[in-house]
C-alpha cells in the first residue's frame, strides 16, 4: 500500500515536469523516441511514470515547441525525429528555472526532517 | 507486442485519424517497440501503465497531438462505459423482475367470479345454495414474462459481450506498472 502510494506521487511529480526532461534531453541533439527513453535512462530516469512519452511528444509538437523530420536511423527504418524548436529552447530555460526554484523552496521545507527510511 | 500496435491503429481509424498519420504513428511505435525488445528493455519502460490499455493510449496520443479533439479521447470513454453500465442495470433489472413475476407471480389461468351473476335462487320449497357460475378467466402474463426473459437474457448477453471487448487484456503479458 506504502509502496503504491509513493509510486503515484513519483508519477505525479514526472507528470510536472517530464515535458522539460524531454526537451532537455532534446537539447543534446535531436532523437526519436526510443531514443529519448534510453537518453533518459543514462541520466537516470528509467521510468516515465503512468503515461508515456509518445502524448507529451504530440503535445510538444502540438504547441510548437518541436520541430520534426523523418530520418534514417542507424541501420533501421526511417524514424520521426524530434528537436526542439526556439520556443521549444526557450521553455526548457524557464522550465528549468521554475524547477531549480520549486525544488530550493522544497529542499526549504523538507530540510529539517531527520526521519529517513530504513530499507 | 504487434497487436498492441494493431489495437492502435484500430483505436485511431475508430477516432478517425487520417491514414497517413496513423501510419506514420504505427510505423514510428512498431519500430521503437521492435528496438526495446531487441535492447532487452520491457516495454513498460517505454510505454509506462499505457503498455495495458493500447486504446487509452492511442486516443492521447492522437488527442495530444492535436489530431481529433479532447472529447474524443478519455471523455468519450468515460461517456460509454456510464451507458453500458447504465443498459446493464436495466438487463439485470428486467432479468430479476421477469423471473419474480414467474416464480411467484399472480396464476395464469384463474376462476374468477362473472360479474353477471344472477342472484341464488331456490329450487322448488327446498332452499338449497347453488355457487353462481363461474367463468375461466385466462391472464395473458404468461407470455410477456416469458418474452421480457428472453429479452433481458439476451440484452444482459449483449451487456456481457460488450463488457469483454471494453475490459479485455489489450498485452497479456505487460502488467500495468
Amino acid at each position: 500500500m506504502q509502496c503504491m502510494a509513493n509510486e503515484g506521487r513519483h508519477s505525479q511529480m514526472l507528470r510536472g515536469v517530464l515535458d522539460i526532461c524531454l526537451l532537455a534531453v532534446l537539447d543534446a541533439g535531436p532523437a526519436y523516441g526510443y531514443e529519448m527513453t534510453k537518453r533518459l535512462r543514462e541520466r537516470g530516469l528509467a521510468s516515465v511514470g503512468e503515461g508515456s512519452i509518445y502524448p507529451l511528444l504530440g503535445r510538444l509538437e502540438r504547441d510548437g515547441l518541436v520541430d520534426t523530420y523523418r530520418a534514417a536511423s542507424n541501420g533501421g527504418p526511417p524514424r520521426k525525429y524530434y528537436r526542439p524548436s526556439s520556443a521549444g529552447r526557450l521553455a526548457l530555460a524557464v522550465g528549468v528555472s521554475e524547477w531549480r526554484a520549486a525544488r530550493d523552496a522544497i529542499d526549504a521545507v523538507l530540510a529539517p526532517v531527520k526521519i529517513e527510511v530504513v530499507s | 507486442m504487434s497487436d498492441f500496435v494493431e489495437q492502435c491503429r484500430t483505436e485511431w481509424k475508430r477516432l478517425g485519424v487520417p491514414d497517413s498519420i496513423a501510419e506514420e504513428m504505427q510505423s514510428d511505435l512498431a519500430s521503437d517497440i521492435r528496438e526495446a525488445e531487441a535492447d532487452g528493455v520491457a516495454v513498460e519502460e517505454l510505454l509506462g501503465s499505457s503498455a495495458s490499455d493500447p486504446r487509452a493510449f492511442a486516443a492521447s496520443w492522437a488527442t495530444e497531438r492535436g489530431i481529433v479533439p479532447m472529447r474524443s479521447g478519455r471523455a468519450n470513454r468515460r461517456r460509454g462505459r456510464i451507458a453500458l453500465i447504465a443498459f446493464t442495470g436495466v438487463a439485470a433489472t428486467a432479468l430479476i423482475v421477469a423471473a419474480l413475476l414467474l416464480a411467484t407471480g399472480e396464476p395464469k389461468v384463474g376462476l374468477a367470479p362473472s360479474r353477471a351473476t344472477p342472484p341464488p335462487h331456490f329450487l322448488g320449497a327446498t332452499a338449497s345454495f347453488v355457487p353462481p357460475p363461474s367463468r375461466v378467466q385466462a391472464s395473458a402474463a404468461a407470455p410477456i414474462e416469458w418474452m421480457l426473459l428472453c429479452l433481458a437474457i439476451v440484452a444482459l448477453g449483449f451487456s456481457a459481450w460488450l463488457w469483454s471487448r471494453w475490459d479485455r487484456p489489450r498485452v497479456p503479458t505487460a502488467p500495468a506498472q
